[in-house]
C-alpha cells in the first residue's frame, strides 16, 4: 500500500491572491490546509495595487507577503514548490511536487492563474504546427530521431526536455537561468538534454522549422521547437482529475466555484476575466470555504 | 462521440474526403489531453452542421499513413477539405465559434 507523506483536508494549487485567500478561508473553517506554488510566479507579484478595497496603494509583493503570513497564522501550511502531477482515486486526490513531495487531500482548489504561453519571437506564429509546438506530451511522437529545442526555464520545460530525450535525436534545453527544482533539472540533464543559456531570438524555416537562432548569433539546427514557459500547466493536469478546461485554458465553475468534479474547485484568473485582485480574492474566499466544508463533510 | 462523427482510418480516409463537399478531419491521439478538449466541441458541431459539413476523427497513432501524407507534426490538427482540396488546417484547440466561422467561410 502506498504511504503518502502528507495528508490534508484541502490542497490549494497556486500561491497568488486567489490561492492565499482560499487558504485563509479554508483554514478558518478548521480544515487542515496546504497551499502550494511559488508566490513570485503570481501575476500579482510584480504589480502595483491601487484598485483593491481597503488598500490605498501597495505592491503586489507586500500583499502576497501579508497574505502568506495570514494563511500561516490560521494554521495553513505553505509549500513553495510547483505541482507537476495530479490524480484521483477513491475520493482522494494525490498531488506530486517538483521536489518529489507527495500530498494527499480530500479536496483540491485550483488557483494557479493563467500562464503566459507565447514567446513572441519571429517565426513562432508562422511556424506553429509546422515544427513549433506548445505541448511536448502531445507532439513528442512526431519528432522521433530528429533534433529539437525546448524553450523555458521552469518545471514545464524541465519535464518536456526530459520527455523529448526519449524521442528526439538531440534535445537542446534553452533557458537563460533554470528555475525548475534541482530534482527536475537533474532528471532532464541526466537524460541527455543539452543546456543552452543564450535566449532565443528567431525560429526559421520555410514550410517547416529548420533552425532556432539565438541572441548570441549561434544557430541550433532543429526540426522542432517546443515552447514550454513557466510552471507545469495546471489546466493540463486538471484534466487528469476529470476537469474539462475551455479551449482558452480556463476552468468553468458554478456559483460554489466547483469545477464540475466532486471535490475540485477553481478560483482566480483561471476562471476567466477580469484578471483583478478583487475578483481573485473574492473567488478564493468562497472556493476555500466550500472546499473546507466538502472535505469536512459539513 | 456524436452519431454524426465518423471514425476514419488510413483505408476509408480518401473515400470520405471524396464523398463529401466539405470535410473536417480531427487528427488526434488517446494520450493527447488537449485533443480530448476538442472532442465535445466537434461532436456538437457535427450535430449542428449535419448535412453541411462532414466531420471525421482520425487516430494518428493507429493511422500513420495519413499523418505522414499530410505532414502532421502537432495534435490536435483539424484538416479541412473543400471538394477534395485541402484548405488551411486549424492547429491546436480552438473555441467552437472560431471553428464554426471557419467552416462557414468555406461553404
Amino acid at each position: 500500500m502506498k504511504v503518502f507523506q502528507l495528508s490534508y483536508d484541502v490542497a490549494i494549487v497556486g500561491m497568488g491572491a486567489a490561492g492565499l485567500q482560499a487558504a485563509i478561508s479554508s483554514s478558518r473553517k478548521k480544515a487542515k490546509t496546504i497551499v502550494m506554488g511559488r508566490s513570485e510566479d503570481s501575476a500579482l507579484h510584480g504589480a502595483e495595487v491601487e484598485n483593491y478595497f481597503g488598500v490605498l496603494r501597495a505592491t503586489g509583493k507586500e500583499l502576497l507577503n501579508i497574505g502568506m503570513e495570514q494563511a500561516r497564522s490560521f494554521g495553513a501550511k505553505l509549500l513553495q514548490e510547483d505541482i507537476i502531477e495530479m490524480s484521483s482515486s477513491e475520493g482522494a486526490f494525490r498531488l506530486l511536487s517538483d521536489s518529489g513531495t507527495e500530498i494527499e487531500a480530500k479536496a483540491v482548489v485550483i488557483a494557479s492563474g493563467i500562464m503566459r504561453k507565447k514567446l513572441k519571437i519571429p517565426g513562432e506564429k508562422e511556424l506553429f504546427g509546422k515544427g513549433v509546438s506548445y505541448c511536448a506530451s502531445c507532439d513528442c511522437n512526431f519528432y522521433k530521431g530528429r533534433p529539437v529545442a525546448v524553450i523555458g526555464a521552469g518545471s514545464e520545460a524541465a519535464v518536456s526536455a526530459e520527455l523529448m530525450t526519449h524521442y528526439a535525436s538531440k534535445v537542446y534545453w534553452v533557458a537563460e537561468e533554470v528555475d525548475a527544482s534541482e530534482n527536475l533539472r537533474e532528471k532532464a540533464l541526466n537524460a541527455g538534454a543539452e543546456p543552452v543559456s543564450s535566449p532565443p531570438k528567431e525560429i526559421i524555416g520555410d514550410d517547416k522549422v529548420s533552425a532556432l537562432v539565438l541572441e548570441d548569433g549561434s544557430e541550433l539546427e532543429v526540426n522542432g521547437v517546443f515552447i514550454e514557459l513557466g510552471a507545469r500547466s495546471t489546466t493540463d493536469m486538471a484534466m487528469d482529475l476529470g476537469v474539462m478546461p475551455t479551449p482558452d485554458g480556463e476552468i468553468n465553475v458554478d456559483k460554489d466555484f466547483s469545477a464540475g468534479v466532486e471535490g475540485v474547485y477553481a478560483c482566480g484568473d483561471i476562471t476567466g476575466k477580469p484578471w483583478q485582485v478583487a475578483k481573485a480574492a473574492g473567488e478564493g474566499g468562497v472556493a476555500g470555504e466550500m472546499a473546507a466544508k466538502y472535505a469536512r463533510g459539513l | 462521440m456524436s452519431g454524426n462523427t465518423v471514425t476514419l482510418t488510413d483505408n476509408n480516409f480518401d473515400s470520405f474526403i471524396e464523398g463529401n463537399p466539405l470535410v473536417l478531419v480531427d487528427c488526434w491521439a488517446q494520450w493527447c489531453k488537449p485533443c480530448h478538449m476538442l472532442t465535445p466541441i466537434l461532436d456538437e458541431l457535427a450535430d449542428e452542421m449535419a448535412g453541411k459539413v462532414a466531420i471525421g476523427k482520425l487516430n494518428v497513432d493507429e493511422n500513420p499513413g495519413i499523418s505522414y501524407r499530410f505532414n502532421i507534426s502537432a495534435i490536435p490538427t483539424m484538416l479541412v477539405f473543400k471538394n477534395g482540396v485541402m484548405q488551411e488546417p486549424l492547429v491546436g484547440v480552438r473555441p467552437k465559434e472560431d471553428i464554426k466561422k471557419y467552416l462557414q467561410s468555406k461553404m
